[in-house]
Order: C-alpha cells, then sequence, then structure tokens
C-alpha cells in the first residue's frame, strides 16, 4: 500500500469515525459506487425472502436501509433500479415536467443516503421516499409558476388570452396506445377522481403489498383494506364496464 | 378513517364486491395499466444511473462547491460553428473554477487520444489533496495532488462526473474542519 493509499485510508476513516453506524468499510478499496455494486459479489445478509415468503417493494426498500447502514450497499442499488420507476411517476403525477422530474427523483435518493441514518423506521423507506419525491415535485411546480408569474408583464384576463399557468397534468401523448383496450383504459382513468387516478398508476407499477405504502403515502390511508379491491379500482372498473363488453383478462 | 368502502356516491355493480380478494381482471387492468404508463411516460434513459450516481456521491457526505467561474474559449466552440478552418471538429477545452470556504479548485479540460477527455487541476491553498474523479457505474479514480495542489487525470471517459477533494493532511483532518468537497456533478 503506498502513501497516497495510506493517506487516503485515513482520511477516510476520520470521516466514517464521527459516524453513528459506519456507512461503509473504512480503507481506500471501499470506495465503490453503488452502480459498481450491482455486478460486484458482495458478503451481504440473504435477501429476506427466505421461506419462498414473498416480499413487498417495502420489505426490500427497509432492507437495503439496514445494508447500508451496515456498509453494504449492493441492495440499496438494486433498490434504486427497481423503485426509480415508482418515484418517476409520483414526480410526473404532480404535474412536473420531464427534464426536471429527472432531477427531483435524483435528488430524492440522494436525501434517502443523506437520512439514512435518521430513519427511525425501516418499514417507513417506500412511504419516505414516495413523501419526499412527492414533496420535492410540489416544490418544483411551485417554482414554475412563481417564476411564470415573474415572468409575466402584467395579467392579461382577456377571454382571447387567458392567463395561463402550466398544465397540472403534463398532457400524455395518447397516440403510442394503438389498442382500442388501452385507450378505454387510459380513458376510464382521467374520468376517475384524481388522488385515485395517481393511486393506481403507482399501485399497479408495484407489488400488491405495498398499496397501503403507497396509498399512505398520497394521503389515502386505506384503513382495513389494504389486502383488498380498493374503492379506486372498484370505480375504475364502474367506468370500465359502462364502456362495453370488453374481456380485460386475455 | 374507514370510508372508502362506504362511499354511498359510488355506485358498485352487485357483480364483485369491493371488500373481497382481488381478481384476475384487477390485476389484468392493474398489468394493463403498468404497461401504459410505461409507454406514454417512460423512464428516461439513464435516469436509473444518473440516481445511482447521486445516491453515491450523496454517500460521500462531501460539502458541494459552488460552480464559480466556467471559461470556453473561442478555440474551443465546436466546430461545426467556426467553419473554414481546414481542422477537424476540435475538442471542447474548458476551464472550470470550484470555489468552497476552504478551498478553490480549478480544472482545464482538453481532449486526449480515443475521444477522452483530460483533466489538470488546481487547488488552492496549496498542499497535498488526495482526489477522487467519481463517474457513474464505475470505480472512482484517485490521484493525490503535489504540494503545490496540482494534479491531473490524463485521460478519462466523457459523460457526467464530480470531483471530491480530500485533505491527505490528517492534522487537518483531525481538526474537524476539513471534510471531503465534491464539486457539483458536471459533463466532461
Amino acid at each position: 500500500m503506498g502513501g497516497l493509499a495510506r493517506r487516503l485510508s485515513r482520511a477516510v476513516v476520520a470521516l466514517d469515525s464521527a459516524r453513528p453506524y459506519p456507512v461503509r468499510p473504512a480503507g481506500p478499496g471501499a470506495v465503490h459506487t453503488l452502480g459498481d455494486a450491482m455486478t460486484r459479489p458482495t458478503d451481504a445478509l440473504p435477501e429476506p425472502n427466505v421461506d419462498g415468503v414473498e416480499t413487498s417493494l417495502g420489505d426490500r426498500a427497509a432492507h437495503a436501509l439496514l445494508e447500508y447502514r451496515a456498509g453494504r450497499q449492493h441492495a440499496l442499488g438494486e433498490l434504486i433500479r427497481e423503485a426509480t420507476p415508482l418515484l418517476w411517476h409520483t414526480v410526473r403525477a404532480q404535474g412536473v415536467d420531464r427534464q426536471e422530474a429527472d432531477d427531483v427523483v435524483q435528488h430524492t435518493w440522494a436525501a434517502l443516503v443523506k437520512h439514512a441514518n435518521t430513519i427511525t423506521e425501516p418499514h417507513a423507506v417506500l412511504k419516505w421516499l414516495l413523501v419526499t419525491a412527492r414533496r420535492a415535485a410540489w416544490e418544483a411546480v411551485r417554482k414554475t409558476r412563481d417564476d411564470a408569474r415573474r415572468r409575466a408583464d402584467l395579467p392579461d384576463d382577456s377571454p382571447d388570452h387567458p392567463a395561463s399557468l402550466p398544465a397540472k397534468d403534463p398532457t400524455p401523448d395518447v397516440r403510442v396506445l394503438q389498442d382500442e383496450r388501452d385507450r378505454i383504459l387510459w380513458g376510464a382513468m382521467a374520468r376517475l377522481p384524481k388522488r385515485c387516478e395517481e393511486l393506481l398508476r403507482l399501485v399497479s407499477l408495484a407489488d400488491r403489498p405495498d398499496y397501503r405504502a403507497i396509498s399512505a403515502a398520497i394521503g389515502m390511508p386505506m384503513g382495513s383494506i389494504g389486502s383488498t379491491r380498493g374503492r379506486c379500482l372498484a370505480k375504475l372498473r364502474t367506468i370500465l364496464d359502462e364502456q362495453g363488453d370488453f374481456s380485460w383478462t386475455t | 378513517m374507514d370510508d372508502l368502502t362506504s362511499d354511498a356516491g359510488v355506485p358498485v355493480p352487485d357483480a364483485y364486491d369491493p371488500g373481497g380478494p382481488p381478481d384476475e381482471v384487477d390485476a389484468a387492468v392493474l398489468a394493463r395499466l403498468a404497461r401504459i404508463t410505461a409507454r406514454i411516460d417512460p423512464v428516461p434513459e439513464g435516469l436509473v444511473e444518473r440516481s445511482l450516481f447521486a445516491a453515491t456521491l450523496a454517500g460521500l457526505e462531501a460539502e458541494v462547491m459552488e460552480l464559480a467561474y466556467v471559461e470556453a474559449p473561442l478555440t474551443g466552440v465546436r466546430g461545426d460553428t467556426l467553419g473554414g478552418t481546414g481542422e477537424a471538429t476540435p475538442v471542447e477545452a474548458r476551464t472550470i473554477t470550484f470555489t468552497h470556504e476552504s478551498l478553490t479548485v480549478m480544472i482545464s479540460l482538453s481532449g486526449a487520444q480515443g475521444g477522452q477527455v483530460r483533466v489538470d487541476g488546481w487547488a488552492v491553498p496549496a498542499g497535498v489533496l488526495s482526489v477522487e474523479l467519481h463517474r457513474p457505474g464505475t470505480d472512482p479514480l484517485v490521484v493525490a495532488s503535489d504540494v503545490d495542489g496540482r494534479f491531473s487525470f490524463d485521460a478519462v471517459d466523457r459523460g457526467l462526473a464530480s470531483l471530491v477533494v480530500r485533505r491527505a493532511d490528517e492534522a487537518v483532518a483531525a481538526d474537524g474542519g476539513a471534510g471531503a468537497v465534491s464539486t457539483p456533478v458536471i459533463e466532461i
């Protein structure tokens, strides 16, 4: 080990000693990236799905946090790969444009790492992520609207040129939907209350056991029916039935 | 708050029980919804990699420096806008300065062979520093600066990058005021 490596080693030790948990093993060889951890064999704890018990995304998020606190980053990398789409659509559902949503998602993951040692309940990690992403998204939307207001010289209330704010919803390009049932389903989603629409879209991206965490995170506590079909899904089914007699299972 | 199955305003057909277990239609509709959502508003390419990178950098607990100054000399402007020089597109050369309360770092980016980038850097106040070049999906490159605070990376791939600078001086590090600092993520 050369002089540089020794110096770096000391620096890393010094940095780590102030922490309640060793975030990563001390030593120059320990400065790995999360992405790198994907391909690196680790001595990580076994995945928590022993005995064939299916785990939920929420379980895996909790596992990832505990692993990370113990200095093992592999599970967090896996979580980022798995849950980034969920965060993406959570942020986009708040009306954030794609570029800004990209930043918000990255910042949410960075925030998780920074708060890794202060999140008291590991099983709340998934909810924490969703709530953090939503708040950051609202902040981004608010800032965009403030900027737009500042840019406007005068409010223009004429009926021909109504003062416009950024659309609440980014208009999706429904032309990519070729299948008739896809278009019917998308149209039915648009008729749902906003929070129902968001809930179902996010639930569809996650495992069923995460219904409760997702609904709680977006302010719709599901009470005792987390394991059963929720009201939003029932509403959607009602609308779909009105659209005609389509088979949805084929 | 368990009013979710008793919303009187919502007609629920008799055919299924909203309090019952999810059936195959529920599963099929949700699966289709997931496919539609992914097609209409796809997750941007590389977002996972950028997120992994952001998380890795956050884990370093380095204070982020400010981007103070970017200088792109005219000769470094992309060749297709200059025209008539008869040269191949010149590699963009840039000088970027980052500041932090205790440290200023200036880096100069220039072309290296094979489309890679050479990074020459200079840190003030002078002193031996450990400098890490972090990029998404790969282990960081680590070099030491000389006593004048100069360092270089001969040839690195283009893309997102962040430099992390640590005092190599243990005495200062123990002082508590010498944690690592990192540059914002830049495109090199």
